[in-house]
């Protein structure tokens, strides 16, 4: 194993956060809260419009009880559906709170209590209609569809649903390609749309000229135009804008490379270092894929760069593309930012690929000698990517960087070497000050997660923990 | 989550529903009182349907001609329910003391008009209707009439009343 | 604000207005002729010069007509086609007689003319159709009484204005000779038919439509809409709707 260390010169002046950050932060924190607020009361609004709809005469028996129900289970089912398609709408403000991966962390939460809910609410209604007609939920299906305005269209959304669902399995989802199981899961635009007609044709609560029909078709317009102005058309108008194309594709180390692209006016992306964007290469094999991808440098106003492990069915091109190939893009996303900072310190720790956001941000930030520490993690043969970059940057801030290699522990389930496990090395080993720093962490899923373990042991708060992920 | 979210999100949600259910309770007094009962002042409980529009009465047992002990003969409306067709309001006859007649009335259809799904015209004695008359008619409906038989009509009597 | 009477002929038959206004009630009366006279002028099959007496001695299409017939006549087609013919322009002799749908019209217009002036209670009665607003110089609901088509001096019933109703319109037999062509055998038919209606061309269509066809089709023609019936058989037996009979027994 090997620990090397660059430290600063004696006497190095620590700053604590200023002001400005911790109001910033501050500010961002309201609007997180805020926004979970909203979601929540979105929710409890469809509630009330059915509530004051209807009132206590909806309970007021088995029968109207199971049909209320089922009707709330509908309106809350959907509300969570269109919040999910909000959250993955690449919406400015809901990334720059939350960072797009934990937006889509959530929307992953909220699938299955969707869906759970639109099943209940086709279940209770098939009975709650069948009791109040005497007749069993099986014929009552058939009396449905053939009685009642746009139920096959209904029955259809639900099946879509199914299909979305059921290809999101784990075990189903790794059987085909991302590309295939996206293409699938986009069917879900499909369902929600062929599911709006039997809402406002079928019982009373969504009737001409009442304020129920206005808010709920309201709520389809915003997110219908949330997600056409930021998940499309943003993204097209930025990539025609900026017009991309590759430079230069340099060997970085064995199945790595770095892609050095320019464009025009990228300043205006406002990107700043441990950002990602999503890059699509127009070429043959690779235009119908779309790699969520970290920039390994501070971009200029003409050259943007990204780093690449160059493997697998997806990123193997990536290391071919020809001088010229135009590129679009979608973002820049995410809060893996020197802007998410609140504390006096930092510590970043990177293994593996993870070490380009990294390395970005260490040339972003703005980094008093001894403020930070970067500890990157490699295998025993191997330098870590974009290394010497590294060095150099670490040395010209003043930033102690500590390299920990070496082969797992068999023993004992942690982030770092076998012999630092031994030793009893912490996080707080290498840096003493962690319970005071911004803790920025990126790499292979589970071994962030270990990251993470021996960070909330050191007693840090979540919100001092900023992990980008790129497993959505 | 964080605290301040969740103990914001939790009081405004309830905030939300609760003002949602205190419009509901007012909307359904509102329905409730123009719900007339005529005439006996025997509240109105709608007994057994004998269609099957699919309407239910809340609480009361089903049977066909059920006799509904000390209520006296008249019309009753019954409570409004809802099914898939929309609000349903179940009204019943009844005469000798019996259920002579159960018709489900439609309050509002899909597109929120009123619509009453079953309007079956019966018989009525004359004498029945000549009871109801009153004597203060503003206005005649009756077959068109010319200018001449206008002059010799019932119309023609009211409006000299009226000129008068 | 007073109540004020007004009487006019037109179509062949009396309007009669009762209306509460204050000013400019001259003025909104004479429009009311104004309009009365102008769609006579249009419709009347018993004037020679009138647009559809015209078209039926063929000087003038249907299609060349004006957008005053045209309409009308659309909204006969309409009403034809729901009734299933019951109710429909088309006379036997192929003339097309939209007499049961001006009438209408006029009424609607002159209500509109009457609210437009400021008017809040009224009530007109062309021949026999009548459309009210508001309430009664008694501060009541409208109380309409229906001819016993046995005895034109006598009153069958009288019926308060209830629930949406609006509008009362009368079918039957009249001296005149009518614009209500039976369907069907003409033995098992109503002698008149009395409709209250939210407003008064559904009332008007639905008593022709049910005064035309076999009286077993009442309750399709009026089942599908907001309308209360009152039918008398030649034989003097009455047939009434669900909350018609509420109404009477009220």
């Amino acid at each position: 194993m090997t620990i090397h260390e660059v430290r600063p010169p004696r006497g190095a002046v620590r700053q604590p956060a200023s002001a400005p950050v911790k109001a910033r932060y501050r500010r961002r924190m309201r609007r997180a809260d805020l926004l979970v607020v909203l979601s929540w009361v979105s929710v409890a609004i469809v509630v009330a419009l059915f509530l004051a709809q209807s009132g206590t005469r909806g309970f007021a028996s088995v029968t109207d009880a199971v049909t209320s129900v089922g009707v709330i289970c509908g309106l809350v089912g959907t509300d969570l559906i269109l919040l999910m398609m909000v959250l993955a709408a690449r919406v400015p403000i809901i990334d720059g709170t939350f960072g797009h991966d934990k937006a889509m962390l959530v929307h992953r939460k909220l699938g299955k209590p969707a869906f759970y809910l639109l099943l209940a609410h086709g279940i209770l209604l098939l009975i709650g209609y069948g009791m109040a007609s005497g007749v069993n939920p099986v014929v009552e299906v058939g009396a449905m569809w053939a009685t009642l305005p746009d139920m096959p269209l209904a029955f259809l959304a639900l099946a879509l649903l199914v299909v979305v669902i059921v290809s999101s399995f784990v075990a189903v989802r790794r059987r085909f390609p991302y590309e295939v199981w996206h293409a699938i899961h986009l069917l879900t635009y499909l369902a929600v749309l062929v599911a709006i007609p039997h809402q406002l044709s079928v019982g009373r609560l969504f009737v001409d000229g009442t304020l129920q029909r206005t808010y709920w078709l309201a709520l389809y317009v915003v997110v219908a135009a949330l997600l056409v102005i930021y998940r499309f058309l943003l993204p097209i108008v930025r990539s025609l804008r900026h017009s991309l194309t590759v430079r230069r594709v340099i060997r970085v180390a064995d199945g790595v490379v770095s892609i050095e692209l320019s464009g025009r006016h990228l300043r205006e992306l406002n990107a700043s270092g441990g950002q990602f964007l999503v890059w699509r290469f127009w070429t043959g094999k690779t235009w119908w894929h779309a790699h969520p991808l970290s920039l390994s440098a501070v971009p200029s106003d003409s050259s943007l760069r990204i780093t690449v492990r160059a493997l697998g069915a997806g990123s193997g091109a990536l290391a071919y593309l020809p001088t010229g190939t135009k590129v679009s893009i979608e973002g820049p996303y995410g809060i893996f930012t020197q802007d998410a900072r609140t504390l006096p310190h930092a510590v970043m720790v990177a293994a593996g690929i993870g070490v380009t956001p990294v390395r970005a941000l260490i040339e972003q930030a703005e980094l008093a000698p001894g403020e930070a520490v970067v500890i990157i993690r490699a295998a025993s043969d191997q330098p870590p990517y974009l290394w010497q970059e590294l060095r150099t940057l670490c040395a010209s801030k003043g930033v102690v960087i500590f390299l920990v290699e070496g082969s797992r522990s068999r023993v004992l389930a942690s982030w770092q070497s076998a012999d630092a496990v031994e030793r009893g090395y912490t996080l707080a080993s290498y840096a003493p000050d962690i319970a005071k720093s911004d803790l920025y962490v990126c790499g292979p899923a589970h071994w962030t997660d270990l990251v993470i373990q021996d960070a909330r042991a050191q007693g840090l708060r979540r919100g001092q923990i900023h992990v980008e992920r790129f497993d959505w | 989550m964080r605290i301040r979210a969740v103990v914001g999100a939790v009081i405004a949600s309830g905030a939300v529903i609760l003002g949602g259910w205190e419009a509901g309770a007012q909307h359904s007094t509102t329905l409730t009182t123009q719900v007339a009962t005529p005439g006996t002042g025997v509240t109105g409980s709608a007994a057994a349907p004998q269609t099957s529009s699919g309407s239910t009465a809340s609480g009361t047992p089903t049977a066909s001609a059920a006799t509904a002990p000390g209520a006296t003969d008249g019309t009753y409306k019954g409570s409004v329910v809802d099914t898939e067709y929309g609000t349903v309001q179940v009204s019943a006859t009844i005469s000798g003391g019996k259920i002579s007649q159960v018709t489900a009335l439609k309050l509002t259809d899909d597109g929120g008009r009123s619509v009453q799904i079953s309007n079956r015209a019966a018989p009525i004695l004359r004498s029945e209707v000549l009871k109801a008359q009153s004597a203060n008619v503003d206005s005649v409906s009756g077959a068109t009439y010319t200018t001449e038989g206008y002059l010799s009509s019932l119309q023609a009597a009211l409006d000299s009343a009226h000129f008068g | 604000m007073v109540w004020r009477t007004h009487r006019f002929d037109s179509m062949g038959t009396v309007v009669s207005i009762m209306v509460r206004m204050g000013d400019g009630c001259d003025e909104a009366l004479a429009e009311v002729e104004a309009v009365f006279r102008s769609l006579d002028e249009t419709f009347s099959l018993y004037r020679d010069d009138s647009e559809l007496s015209r078209i039926a001695r063929h000087e003038l299409p249907l299609t060349a007509s004006s957008p005053t017939v045209k309409d009308a006549y659309e909204t006969a087609l309409t009403w034809r086609a729901t009734t299933r013919g019951a109710f429909t322009p088309n006379r036997p002799d192929g003339v097309v007689d939209l007499n049961g749908v001006v009438k209408a019209m006029a009424i609607e217009s002159a209500g509109r003319v009457l609210g437009a002036a400021g008017a809040v209670d009224w009530c007109v009665n062309a021949g026999g159709d009548v459309l009210y607003d508001g309430f009664s110089p008694e501060k009541r609901d409208w109380v309409t009484g229906i001819t016993d088509p046995a005895d034109r001096g006598s009153l069958l019933a009288s019926v308060a204005l209830f629930g949406q109703h609006r509008a009362a319109a009368t079918s039957g037999f009249s001296e005149r000779g009518d614009h209500v062509w039976l369907r069907g055998d003409s033995e098992k038919h109503f002698a008149q038919v009395t409709v209250f209606a939210p407003n008064i061309l559904l009332a008007d269509v639905v008593s022709t439509a049910v005064l035309a066809a076999p009286a077993g089709e009442l309750d399709d023609l009026a089942g599908g809409h907001s309308v209360d019936v009152l039918a008398v058989f030649s034989d003097g037996g009455l047939v009434v709707t669900p909350r018609l009979r509420v109404q009477l027994a009220a």
